[in-house]
């Protein structure tokens, strides 16, 4: 949130509940960008964004939009969007700065770290991280994988040309992650002299982006405070005269689990939590709605 | 638009997985777990101007967006609940 404040970025953020429910949910969170309460769904309705596939007979559920953000300039035209098909999936903080920043999701814009040697590499250098300190449920976090190439040399853009290696990402399988489609650097055109042949490459510094989410199932019963991203980064680099040997580095990154921000509507004996009217709250979700619906049916 | 329900699942020792391996108590297409398959309404389009939202916050303070925003820009969320 210190971000979005240091930026000059206003946060808000509605929802179907009551104002009680979402006042413990910020006392609760230490919440303070502005919660609005849309009891009726109407603003919702009104952005066309309601989830009309849960029935209205639904008690508790009907109501709930396509969860989504937008992001707004200032003059109030939308900027960005982001929606996600699974309910459990959310964009995460990191990505929505860099789009206020303006650095599209697909491109590299600027050299990101300043403290990058200035004098040319002879050979590809590569790192990768984790954007963002830790893996939460929910939030999508980006694996990225940054290369240099030196001048004069170029990487194969996916998909390389037969025989040769594209640069790309592969994790091992890891059922405690959720995957989604690669971003990529838009790549340039290249034929070599004196052929016809043309195919697709990266320059200079080459940045893929791979969007993670911890996996709801390691919540269960505890689930592991930490998780391992382990895979292998591939690249291979040529010049107009040669071509290296197809390069696989492997990663291994720990990160943290943090645990869900989930209010729970069912305490277990003897347990407190965070947010101890959730339960009541539930309940009074339940009976506004079946209310209502009789109400429209008298 | 006709919305199509995201049913496909696999039952494991914790419950239903997603396609995502995302695991819950409901198959989904089941009340919270009512996901859209493929294309779903998202609202306004990028390069439009953001309706106007009118409504109370959590203080029961009148809100405006486009009053309280002013000139700073903005990110509005649209969220499930704060309940479940």
């Amino acid at each position: 949130m210190q971000a979005f404040d240091d930026a000059g970025i206003r946060v808000y953020a509605l929802s179907y509940d009551e104002q009680e429910p979402l006042k413990d949910f910020a006392a609760a969170y230490n919440i303070t960008y502005t919660l609005l309460s849309d009891p009726g769904s109407e603003v919702i309705r009104q952005f066309g964004i309601l989830n009309t596939i849960i029935a209205e007979d639904d008690h508790p559920w009907f109501g709930i939009p396509y969860p989504g953000t937008y992001l707004l300039d200032s003059t109030g035209t939308i900027t960005h969007k982001f929606f996600e098909n699974n309910l459990a999936v959310r964009v995460g903080p990191e990505q929505l700065l860099r789009a206020f920043r303006g650095e599209s999701l697909a491109e590299l814009t600027t050299p990101a770290h300043e403290e990058e040697p200035k004098e040319e590499p002879e050979a590809v250098t590569a790192s990768v991280y984790l954007e963002g300190e830790s893996l939460a449920l929910s939030v999508q976090r980006e694996l990225v994988a940054r290369l240099t190439v030196p001048g004069g040399s170029h990487l194969y853009a996916s998909p390389a040309p037969q025989g040769m290696v594209a640069v790309d990402i592969e994790l091992d399988e890891n059922p405690l992650l959720v995957l989604r489609d690669i971003v990529r650097p838009a790549s340039e055109t290249h034929s070599l002299k004196g052929t016809a042949e043309t195919f697709e490459v990266h320059h200079g510094q080459v940045e893929l982006r791979l969007p993670i989410t911890i996996n709801g199932a390691v919540t269960k019963g505890g689930g592991p405070n930490e998780v391992v991203i382990a895979g292998v980064l591939r690249w291979q680099s040529c010049n107009d005269e040669v071509c290296d040997l197809p390069v696989s580095n492997h990663f291994e990154l720990t990160v943290p689990v943090d645990g869900p921000v989930l209010p729970q509507i069912r305490v277990p004996e003897g347990k407190t939590t965070n947010e101890p009217r959730a339960g009541e709250h539930f309940q009074q979700m339940i009976h506004r709605h079946k209310n209502k619906i009789q109400e429209n049916n008298e | 638009m006709k919305v199509e329900v995201e049913t496909r699942a696999e039952q494991t020792k914790h419950g239903w997985a997603d396609q995502d391996g995302f695991v819950g108590p409901f198959r989904p297409g089941n009340g919270p777990r009512n996901d859209p398959r493929g294309a779903f309404p998202t609202g306004p389009d990028i390069g439009e101007k953001m309706p106007d939202v009118q409504c109370v916050d959590a203080n029961g303070q009148a809100f405006d967006l486009h009053a309280q925003r002013g000139d700073a820009p903005a990110l509005f969320i649209f969220f499930r609940s704060a309940v479940w």
